[in-house]
Order: structure tokens, then sequence, then C-alpha cells
């Protein structure tokens, strides 16, 4: 059953074309609540009748997220240029109203070349929205090839997993930090974590959904955020010499962000671009764009 | 950010008396408010002229005030208690606007108090429509096209630039008060005339009609760290045109996307913003166009309201509680989440079921008032239901309205009519939506008449079909997957039964066979992403129970449901403090009720809430699962009384008054037996079934006679009958209702005293609670009549027999608990009217006036405690054992919404028609009775003129009410008639014009603002219209309005007090001075 103006189609042959399974009508507080108990776990959709022992041996079989590098498996083939900005729903001037950027305006733009690692098409939006002209890149692409293209401004995608194993990733931000403005979002977060020397755990059962109280510890304000991850950045391993702690989660108390203390480079944990999800952290797209400004002044402290 | 420490004392303002639109929310809010600034260490001055509130509990503030809510009573207490601090935002409208009124006359400036929570100009973009507009504009959101206007001229040349519809709205009014839609010119001339009139600065707004758009509301909350959260999205099932209030509305949001909403929560977080609501909960209400999408904003409101008790319940998040926090400079993220106690207050809920909210209209009480649902407020109460998906809520919900009328479809109605009857929306529109899907009527086609999201249509058409498969198999041959099927979207067992032919009793049994039995989930604020350490518990038809019941002795306490007149809050303060009662006497208190409004809803109230309807399948679930040792009926009013027989025959522990007991006190026969035996009088009583035989009996008897149903509550459909052939047509009309239950016909005592009785009760002791005198005589329903404790004018041996008959009865009827009777007094002769062994809505006032907590006392007495182990304040008359009164008088007047029903007459009867009560405390009666009739909203002139038009029985006693305004400086006027009556005792009155006999008349003299106060009894049928036009002008032009002699003459008191005495105030806490030790009770430890 479809009820709005926008629907070209009900959400069920929607996921049908796309292939994409649904579960529903089960007790999905009972779930929760036994993996809020026993933590995540590993699993199998069936809908063949295949008896549950014989499934859950299956799922047994599957291996864990921890240490699996997935990242070169969702990437893109080969870079690509984006161009769409946000999706417009509103017949009012909303966007440029609430102070978000206009993606038509003259202003000058920002060469941005990001990391796709699993990304989202919503962070290219907000990146169109900020006059940034994208360059998207796959997982494995080296430092160098990217610095050669010039860009304003690195981006870091989100992606699935554990960012342990993907140690080329790592080694490539390693490269990047100091010569160009980086900003790494979710997966992205946890691999400047490892380049800056830190540490990455896993969660017991993640966090997920789109209310996370997220404490930006510069501002001391409060910004509800979309979260899904399962690994987390321990603080305690970065150097606090370097490293500035920016964001923390008010539920648990993990880290959600940290910048460097001299170099340009930020990143949070959670995912501002939300879509689904709330618009409260928007502003770190212009954090980005503000920084990349700044680096590109001569005189720049943070050359 | 730390609380405030510059600040130590806060004055908190509730919203006055239950009235539509302002009702219990403002008791939950307020008191949560009280409780949480005195958890961090700020003294507390509240002052609520409503007694029936938790609030007024002397216990709850540090300083507690039962005054009216005006401005020279706020300036009193300020001077007395020099508060740092004025909290404006949990009292509803009633204490914003006296915010303002303080703040604008430099009350507030003069003796240093801050306002904290909202500030005046926030206040005031907020409810100024054009500020507010502004302010939208401002921030770049559209809002519909409008202008103000001040008088009908410019009203009308606004007409043909917007075009028909139009919206009127009153400016500064509550629950839309005086608001309405036109659709033409002379409509339109009518609405904008009564606009001006309702509001208070005599201006209203016209506005572009968004009629038929998707209604949403956002309850939102912001600290003084600019953190904002949103608590609660809240869809409208009926669309724009149908005030909220009046609105059937979902929580969350269901019909809208991610995309959608998060504009509409950006929308929210800039509004709040450009208008300035520094901290605290606020609400603000969206349109949008079903078409293209168009949003536009509607209104936000300053303050906590009655969506955001709603949101509230429908969450775990209390905003009046944090909001209060906040107001004293506390953040978001250092308050904790009560549920989940590790994770903060900022935050947004996760809703992983769905809420549903059903309002409660009353039109039957109101002849003649129209039932369209418009723009103004017209619903008396509200039920909330959960379940895992919108069918099962809203079946729930719309049982849980009034478990005997279940959803079914009206027939026998030409499909002409069936359309008209989905366009226009009423209260019983949800029922026609069923007969439209059985008579087959598209969806489509539906969905254009009533403008009601497809989405909707289509769960209720899902829902449909589903019976229609299940009507095709019966009780015994349904299968346990079909059964699991209806169950888990809510159908009852109740209409199972209707459609299987068979009892719900059939229908449980053969769920059990199947084992299709509830699990009970939690409401945890977080969709079980956390641990959740309140159990707030609702049922579903699903794999994993929640509940985990306790081991503790347990009580359950059965709530009193939607408010409806004659069942409200006073009810519902009753079973709260049950609870609070029995959890100091060390039981776990459980709470069933499905009133979002209340304090007996909120989580804190008790050790454990099921949000449930007060159905027999809904209790026997929850008792099955919990097994308490004893179950409370007698607190909630008739609700739960209706369950009671039911539940003990099927096993259920009923503690307190046996069932039996209750049955025996409501029918007739054998209570008129009974009173026989204890040589007790009775007005001479019968009983019929038809016409006939109500024609002799009333012969019998002798005329005039009260004629009722069976087991009433509130005088439903009560009627004094001069004639026979009254008393025939009302039976007749009765047959035609519903079941066979005999219709009471009484001998109706003429100018006999009415007394209200509570009284407590062990089995062994009694004693009596409190005294009321009614101040209007017996034929007024004693919830509309204004009563005086201790009495005024009873004789020592009056009152010596009422007291001894009120312990016989206790005692014959073996009453654990309370008991209220109702006495007639007739020349010196005391008449039983009415016995309810049961909490009474009394109790709350007597517990005022006397300091001594009937209902706890009571829950106590039914948790197995005796009177004679707790020491209350008696005295002994003549051996019955009396709670002591003070020496100050308290008086409690009515509080009506005839302002809500135009057409409506206003005279007061047998059939009760008040919302709410007020209270007038003073250590003179005349004073105590202005106070209440000032908090009701009767401001008793203090000069002037005085209109009189009596009946011919009061004309012979008109001479001292006469002599008495006489003295005080009144000039009276007065129909022929009166006049004559007044001048053969030689006063002074000058004649005027009824309405028919020429002009200038006296309505007209009432509409140019000549009469101060009118005084008009009614004479009967002839003159009916005249009077009803008088008052209905009195009404209107807010003059006020004296129905009976009785109330005349304590009105003369009452002023002459005004006069001599000024403005006086008092607080609980020193006028029960030495009995605070009554609440806690000596000897609950043991």
């Amino acid at each position: 059953m479809a009820s709005n103006w926008r629907s070209a189609e009900t959400a069920q042959l929607y996921l049908n074309r796309h292939k994409i399974p649904v579960i529903w009508d089960i007790d999905t507080r009972a779930l929760v609540r036994h993996l809020r108990n026993v933590g995540a776990l590993r699993g199998i959709v069936a809908t063949d009748g295949t008896p549950a022992e014989q499934l859950i041996f299956e799922a047994k079989q599957l291996p864990s997220m921890t240490g699996q590098e997935l990242a070169s498996r969702v990437t893109c083939g080969k870079g690509y240029g984006w161009e769409k900005g946000s999706v417009e729903v509103a017949t009012s001037p909303w966007t440029e109203q609430m102070g978000e950027s206009d993606a038509h305006s003259e202003a000058r733009k920002h060469r941005v070349v990001a990391y796709d690692f699993g990304i989202k098409q919503n962070i290219l939006r907000l990146l169109v929205d900020h006059q940034c002209e994208v360059q998207v890149v796959p997982a494995q692409t080296s430092a160098e090839d990217v610095l050669e293209m010039k860009p304003d401004g690195v981006f870091l995608s989100n992606g699935p997993g554990d960012p342990e194993p993907i140690g080329y990733a790592v080694e490539n931000i390693r490269n990047l930090i100091g010569h160009v403005p980086v900003f790494g979002i979710c997966l992205g977060h946890q691999l400047c974590g490892l380049a800056l020397g830190g540490k990455t755990f896993k969660l017991k059962f993640g966090h997920h959904g789109s209310n996370h109280p997220v404490k930006n510890l510069l501002t001391e304000q409060v910004e509800i955020t979309a979260q899904n991850h399962g690994f987390c950045v321990d603080p305690e391993s970065l150097p606090s010499s370097k490293v500035e702690i920016t964001h923390v989660n008010l539920n648990d108390l993990t880290n959600e962000g940290m910048r460097h203390k001299s170099l340009p480079l930020f990143s949070v944990q959670y995912h501002p671009e939300a879509s689904p999800g709330p618009h409260d952290s928007h502003y770190l797209f212009t954090q980005f764009t503000d920084l990349m400004k700044e680096f590109a002044q001569p005189g720049s402290s943070r050359r | 950010m730390p609380k405030r420490k510059d600040i130590k004392k806060i004055l908190i303002i509730g919203s006055g008396p239950i009235i539509i639109g302002q009702a219990c929310e403002f008791d939950y809010s307020g008191a949560q408010a009280c409780k949480a600034l005195r958890a961090e260490g700020y003294k507390v001055v509240l002052v609520n002229s409503n007694p029936a509130t938790i609030m007024t509990d002397p216990e709850l503030a540090n300083r507690t005030y039962i005054e009216p809510l005006t401005k020279e009573y706020l300036e009193e207490i300020i001077a007395k208690e020099k508060p740092d601090a004025l909290l404006p935002t949990v009292g509803g409208q009633t204490a914003l606007n006296l915010a303002v009124e303080l703040s604008e006359s430099g009350v507030l400036e003069k003796y240093k108090v801050e306002m904290i929570g909202a500030s005046l100009r926030a206040i005031k973009v907020a409810e100024d429509r054009l500020w507010f507009k502004d302010a939208c504009r401002k921030i770049g959101l559209e809002v519909p096209a409008s202008a103000l206007v001040n008088n009908a001229q410019d009203a009308l040349r606004l007409c043909d630039q917007l075009g028909f519809p139009l919206v009127i709205r009153p400016s500064f009014t509550l629950g839309g008060t005086g608001g309405s839609i036109a659709y033409n010119k002379e409509e339109f001339g009518e609405a904008i005339a009564h606009a001006l009139d309702m509001s208070p600065v005599h201006e209203a707004l016209v506005e572009e009609s968004v009629l038929g758009w998707k209604e949403y509301e956002l309850e939102v909350m912001r600290d003084f760290r600019d953190n904002f959260v949103v608590i609660c999205t809240i869809e409208n099932f009926d669309p724009m045109g149908v005030h909220t209030g009046d609105s059937i509305t979902v929580a969350p949001a269901q019909t809208l996307t991610d995309k959608e909403y998060q504009r509409m929560r950006d929308a929210a977080a800039a509004i709040i913003r450009e208008v300035g609501v520094e901290t605290g909960g606020s609400n603000v209400q969206f349109a949008v166009n079903p078409e293209n999408g168009r949003m536009v904003v509607i209104e936000m409101n300053p303050r906590v309201s009655r969506s955001s008790a709603l949101a509230s319940k429908a969450t775990g998040f209390p905003i009046a509680k944090i909001a209060a926090r906040l107001a004293v400079g506390m953040t978001l993220d250092e308050i904790p989440n009560d549920i989940t106690k590790k994770t903060p207050a900022c935050f947004e809920p996760t809703i992983d079921y769905v809420v549903v909210k059903i309002p409660k209209w009353q039109f039957e009480k109101f002849p003649g008032a129209d039932s369209t649902l418009g723009t103004q407020m017209k619903s008396v109460g509200e039920v909330m239901a959960i379940g895992r998906t919108f069918k099962e809520a809203l079946q729930k919900g719309v049982r849980s309205l009034e478990p005997s009328t279940p959803w079914r479809a009206p027939t026998e109605t030409p499909d002409s009519l069936l359309r008209e009857k989905l366009a226009t929306p009423r209260p019983d529109r949800i029922h026609w939506l069923l007969t439209a899907m059985e008579r087959g009527l598209p969806a489509q086609e539906i969905c254009d008449l009533t403008k009601i999201d497809p989405w909707f249509i289509h769960q209720i058409e899902e829902l449909t079909a589903m019976n229609r498969r299940a009507a095709s198999v019966t009780v015994e041959t349904a299968s346990k997957e079909l059964l699991r099927e209806v169950k888990r979207n809510g159908t009852s067992d109740e209409q199972l039964a209707q459609i299987w032919r068979t009892t719900p009793a059939s229908v449980r049994l053969q769920r059990a066979r199947y084992g299709v039995a509830p699990v009970f989930k939690r409401v945890d604020t977080c969709a079980a992403e956390f641990e959740s350490f309140t159990p707030y518990l609702y049922s579903t038809y699903e794999d994993e129970d929640e509940s985990n019941p306790g081991t503790r002795p347990k009580i359950m306490i059965l709530g009193s449901g939607p408010n409806r007149i004659g069942q409200g809050i006073e009810f519902d303060y009753c079973c709260c403090h049950a609870a609070f009662a029995l959890r100091e006497d060390g039981f776990e208190t459980i709470m069933v009720n499905c009133n979002p409004e209340t304090v007996s809803t909120d989580y804190d109230t008790s050790d454990r809430l099921y949000f449930e309807p007060l159905t027999l399948e809904d209790v026997l679930a929850i008792v099955e699962r919990e097994k308490p040792q004893g179950v409370i009926v007698q607190f909630g009013g008739q609700t739960p009384l209706n369950l009671a027989l039911e539940l003990k025959r099927n096993g259920v522990p009923i503690v307190g008054t046996a069932p039996e007991s209750i049955d025996l006190a409501e029918d007739r026969r054998r209570f008129g037996r009974l009173l026989e035996e204890l040589k007790i009088p009775q007005p001479r009583n019968a009983t019929a079934l038809v016409p006939e035989e109500a024609a002799r009996v009333a012969g019998e008897i002798g005329l005039p006679v009260l004629v009722r149903p069976s087991y009433v509550l509130g005088g439903r459909a009560m009627v004094i009958a001069y004639d026979v052939n009254t008393v025939q047509e009302y039976v007749a009309q009765a047959a035609l209702m519903g079941p066979a239950r005999p219709v009471l016909i009484d001998q109706f005592l003429e100018e006999a005293t009415e007394v209200d009785v509570d009284a407590l009760a062990d089995g062994t002791d009694v004693i009596i609670g409190g005294i009321m005198e009614h101040i209007e005589e017996a034929g007024v329903h004693s919830g509309d009549s204004s009563c005086v404790l201790p009495p005024v004018s009873l004789s020592p041996a009056v009152l010596d027999t009422i007291r001894e008959y009120t312990k016989r009865l206790a005692l014959a009827l073996k009453v654990v608990g309370l008991m209220n009777v109702q006495y007639a007094i007739q020349r010196d002769t005391v008449f039983v009217l009415e016995v309810n062994p049961r909490a009474s809505r009394t109790v709350p006032f007597v517990s005022k006036a006397t300091g001594v907590p009937l209902a706890k006392v009571a829950a106590r007495l039914m948790g197995g405690k005796k009177l004679s182990s707790m020491s209350l304040p008696v005295v002994l008359h003549n051996g019955v054992a009396e709670v002591a009164v003070h020496e100050f008088y308290c008086v409690k007047s009515p509080v009506f919404p005839f302002n809500k029903f135009r057409g409506v007459d206003t005279i007061l009867g047998p059939e009760m028609r008040s919302t709410g009560e007020v209270m007038g405390i003073s250590t003179s009666y005349g004073q105590a009775f202005a106070k209440a009739q000032l908090a009701a909203g009767q401001r008793l002139p203090r000069k002037g003129t005085v209109f009189l038009s009596v009946n011919d029985r009061d004309k012979r006693h008109l001479a001292s009410l006469g002599k008495e305004l006489s003295a005080l400086g009144f000039r009276l006027l007065a129909t022929r008639g009166t006049a004559a009556a007044l001048e053969a005792a030689g006063i002074e009155a000058e004649a005027v014009f009824k309405v028919n006999e020429g002009r200038p008349n006296i309505v007209d003299l009432v509409k140019t603002g000549k009469i101060d106060l009118v005084i008009n009894t009614p004479l009967g049928r002839e003159s009916f219209y005249d009077e009803k036009s008088i008052r209905r002008a009195a009404i209107r032009y807010n003059i006020p309005c004296i129905t009976t002699l009785a109330a005349a003459h304590a009105a003369a008191r009452g002023i002459h007090a005004l006069l001599e005495q000024g403005t006086e105030v008092a607080a609980l806490q020193d006028l029960h001075r030495g009995r605070a030790a009554a609440s806690t009770v000596p000897g609950a430890g043991d």
C-alpha cells in the first residue's frame, strides 16, 4: 500500500525488483533482547524449509566479521565523477533557507577525491551541495595517485566490517595526512584512527539506528545521529599529543569523532549524511570545506 | 550546565478546573514538575484552584494554595511567599495567560520574580498568530495565508481575498474555543462574531483553509545549550479541519517518509529557536498537502500540552519532568533517562509499537449541541492504546473507549446518508467507515469523502476482510492460526463472540485450548536496545513475555478509563492515592488504566503499570500473569465496578467491599428492603419496564418524580417529571436504547436540601470523612451543585441523624473502604437518596478540606488494616466518629462547558454536565463561596445592577434576597412578576421587558453591558426559550448567571464578604498544621 505523492511503486515491488529479502512478522523485541544479551550473532535468512538445526550449523560456519577485509568487495571497479546534489523533495526553497549551501551557486568549487570503501550516495550528494567537485576512487587507489589528482581535500568513506585488515588503506591514509585536508566517516574514521597509531575493537552489539546522542566536546552541544557500526576506535590508544577527541557517544561513552591537533584531518564515527536520519551533523561538511579553504591559504598554519 | 543556585523558591501555576481542552494532563505535568524541582532541592509554591488534583496534595509542594487563578490572588501569594522564579509552562493556557498578565502588569518585576521555562517574548511570539507567522516566514517556512481582524467589516472584506472555506480562530483561547470553519458568507458572519466574543483581546485570525491536509504534531524539547530533540511524532488520522484534541491520533507518524519527516524535524528546530523558547517542551503542528507535499506550519505551544502528555505516555519519556529540570538550567545530556537509567535524556525515543489515541465525546449530555467536529475541541476525555501494529492499537483503542459498545458498523442507512456520514466528521465516523466497507464502497471513494489517508483506510479494510474470513468459520472450527491472527490484529473476544454468535467466555476457552494468549511487552524508549527498569507494559500477541512479575505481596488497582462527565479526575486521584498508600505499606502496586492524561498512568505512580483497556478480557489476562493478592475496583468509578462481579466469578480476588454489596446498593428493590430493615427513610420509589406500568407507579408515588435508568454515573439521562406523559415517554425511549433494564422512578423531594457524606469503614468501625451541604437544592445533580463543608444550615439533630444513618448503612453493607451517601433533608426529615459503596467524586475535596487523605486510608483498609489502628483526628458525635472539621469553610463549585456548545441551555438539572470543579477556602462561608465562584470563572460583582427573574415558588422567598442585595448597594431590575413580588416586600425594583414583551428587553440589556449579575430560576416549560436566551446571553457576555435561589443567597453573602474581607490567601500546609501526620498513618509499618 503506497500513500505518498512521490510514490512511484510500492515498497514491496521495489524490494522485489532489487531482490532484497524482507523479514516480517517476527517478534523483533525478542530478537533485539537476545542480541542485547549475547552480542551480535551471525545469521542466515532461509525460506526453503531447511530444518533450523541445519541452518544454525551453517550460520556457525560463516566467518566472523572480525578479521575480514570487506571493503575491496564493495568498492567500485574504477573511479568516476559525481555531480548530483540532494534530492529536492520540498517545494519550498528549503535547503537554502536552512543554512545549507546552494548547489548551483557560482562559488568556488573544491576538488574532492572520495575513497570508496562502500560509500553512501548521500555523502556524495551533500559534498556536491557544499560546492565540491567529487571524484570517487576505488579503495585500493594509492596515496600518490590521489595526490597526483591535486585534490583540495580527500574524503574517506564508510564501509562494512573490521577496519584492521584493510592495511593498504591505513598505509595510504598515513601518506595523505598533512599533505591534504582529510575528512573520514565511519569506516573512514576507524581507518584514520589506525593510521594515527590507534587501535580498534569490536562492540558487543554495535551501534545501529537513527537516534544516537553524540556530544561535540568542542561546542558541548549534542547531535542526534544515525549510526551503523560494529567496530570502534579506542581513544586511549591514540597519541594524545597529536590527536584530540572531539565527539563522544552519550549512551556508552565510546568514541565518535577526533581531529588532528596540528594537521588538517578530522573524522567521525557516525553518519552525518544520514538518510534516513537527522540532519543535525550536516555542519561537518561545511567544516570540511572550511578546512579546505583554510588549507588553500598560502600562510595556513595547517600546511 | 549545572542547575541554577541563584533560585531557591519556584512558583508553579496549575491549570485550574477540568474543562474541555484543558484536563488532567496538566495535573500530570504539574505534579511531575513539582516532584522534579523538589528532587533538585528547590522549594516549590503551587497554586491551583482544583482540589481534585494530585498536584494540590500538601505533600507534593512545600506550599500549596488552593486559590482562584486570578491576578489578584496570585499577587497576594507572590507577596506572601516571595518566590524567586515562576514556572508558567506546566499549567496549560491558563497558567501561560496568567503569567503574561502578571508580567505585563508589573507584578513580577515588583516582587523580583523571574519567569523561567519561557520568556514573555517567546510566549507572545508563539501565541500571537501574526507574530508567529512572521517568525515562520522569516526562517523560510510556509504558513497558511491569513490576516488578523478585530471587527466584522474587515473580516468580510478578507473573505473575498482568501475565498471559502475559511478557518476562524480567536486569539488567546484554549482548546480552539470559539474557532470554526465557514463555507459561506452567512456562516462566516456568525462565526466571526462568536470568535471575537470568545477572544479575551477581541481578535481573531481568518485563515486560508488547509482542510483535508495531512496533520502532524512534533513534541520537541530544547535546553540552554541549544540541544534539541524530538520526543515523539504524532499523525492525525482525521485530517486538518478537525481539532487535534478531537482527532484520532497515531504515534509515531505512519505515512511520512524519512525525507519529509526530517524536513519537519528541521523546521520544528528552527521554529523553537526563532520563537525563542530557550528551554522546555514545545509542540509544533504542521499540515502537509497530500497532493504535492507542500508543508505549512500551523501553530506551536511553548509549553507542555495535551499532546506532550500523550507523547510522554506514548514513549515513556516524561516531558514535563524533564522540562522542569531544563528550566532551572540543567541540560538534556546531564539528566538520566529514568527508564534505562544508564543512558541520558538527550536522545530521541524509538517506538517499536504503535500508539492510538481516541477522543471521548459526550454530546448526549448536551441536547441541541452540534456534534460536528471542527476547529474547536469538544471531546471530554481520551483513551490511548498500545499495540505492535496500527490495527491492533486501533482496535484496542476502540474497546477502551466504552467497553459496552464494541466497534460495529451501524446499518439501515441509505447510501446517500452514508456518504454524508463519511464526509462530515462526527464522533461516530469510525463506525461508519465499517459500514462503508461492508457495503463495498471503493476505498478511493472513502478516501475522497473523508480525506483520511489511504493508508489508514487500507488498514481498516484489511481488518474488515479479516473479520469476514473469521465469519466463515465458528468458534469450534476456527484454526489456531486464524485465532492467533485475529488476536494479533487486536480483535477482542467480545467482537469474536459477536461474529461467531457465541459468548466471550467460549472464545476465551478456545484460546486457552490452543494456547493463544497475550504476552506483555515493555515501553522502554529504546526498542529493547537497553535494559529497562520500569515495568511499563502493554499486551500483544507475540512470542516473548517481558513482564517478569515480582514475588512481593501485590495489589492491583483498576483505573477509571477515559475522562467522562461524572467520572473524571477525582477517580484517578483516588486510584493514585491507593497506589501511594499501598506502596508505603509494602505492597507491590499494579495500575491498570488506558487514559493517557492521568497521573495514574505515570510509570512513577505505581510499581507496575499496565496501559490496557479496562475490559474483562484484558484485565483477566493481566491477573493471570500477575496473580495479585487483591484487586481494587472501588476507586475507578463505574468502569471497574461494572467488571467486579464478572471478575469475581472468574476467581479474581476483589478486596474491599464485596461486589455483591456494591450490586445490592445499585439494586433498587433489594436496597429498598435493606433501608426498611434499617429503618431509614427514602423517597417513595418503584421500577418500571413499560410505559403503562410507569404511569401507574408514578401516580402511586405522587408527582413530581425523578426518572432514570439503573446503573448510572453522573446522572446520565435523568429527568424530573412533573406530569405522567413525560414519565411514559421516558420509559418508552429507554426501552429503545437497549436491553431491558428497569427504569427507576422516585418521589422527587421539592425544596429539600441535599447532603453528600463520604465515610470510611472497615467492617467493624465507621468514620465519617466529611458532610457536605449542597448549596443548590435537591434536583440539581450532586456533581453540578456547589457544596460547603462543614454544613452551614443543618441543625445538630439532623447532622446526628445523618451520621447515625451513615454508620448503619456502612455496617449493613459490610463496607471495607469508602462509601458515599446522598441524603435529602426535607423539613427536618432525612431521606437517603443513594448509597455508593465506593470512592466518590467528592473524596479529593473532602481530603483537601479536612487534611485527612480518605482514599489512602481506604486503600489501607482494603489492604487489611483497621481504623482502630490508625490515629485519625476524629471527634465523637453521639457515638459516631467523624473527622474533626476545621475552623474554616470549604466550598466546592462546578465548572461547565457551556461556552463550547452553542445553543445549549445552561440550566442545571438532574443530568450532570459539569466537567470540573474548584474549591474556595475561607474563614467565612460567604468569602469561600465567592472564591469558588471566582475560581469557576464567575466573577461576582461588588457593585452595579442585578437582574432577577424567579419562578412563583421562589417569589415567596425572594424578600430576604432582595433586601440583602439592596443593602449591598445594588440596583435591582426584574421581570414584571418578580418586580411586583419585590415591591410587595418593600424593595425597590425596576421592571424590564422579557424577550417577547418588547424592546429594549433583558437580553438587550445584557448585551449592552448594563447588567452585572443575573439571577434567573427556571419557570417551567412555557417560558423556556425566553429564559434560555437570557442565560445564553449571560454566558456569552461573561456575566455571572445564577439559576437557583439558594446559590443567589450564597452569592449575596459572598459579595458581602468580598467587600468586607478583600483578598485573602492561605496555604494548605498552614490550614492543616498538625494534621500532616494523618497522611502517613501511624502504625503503617506494623
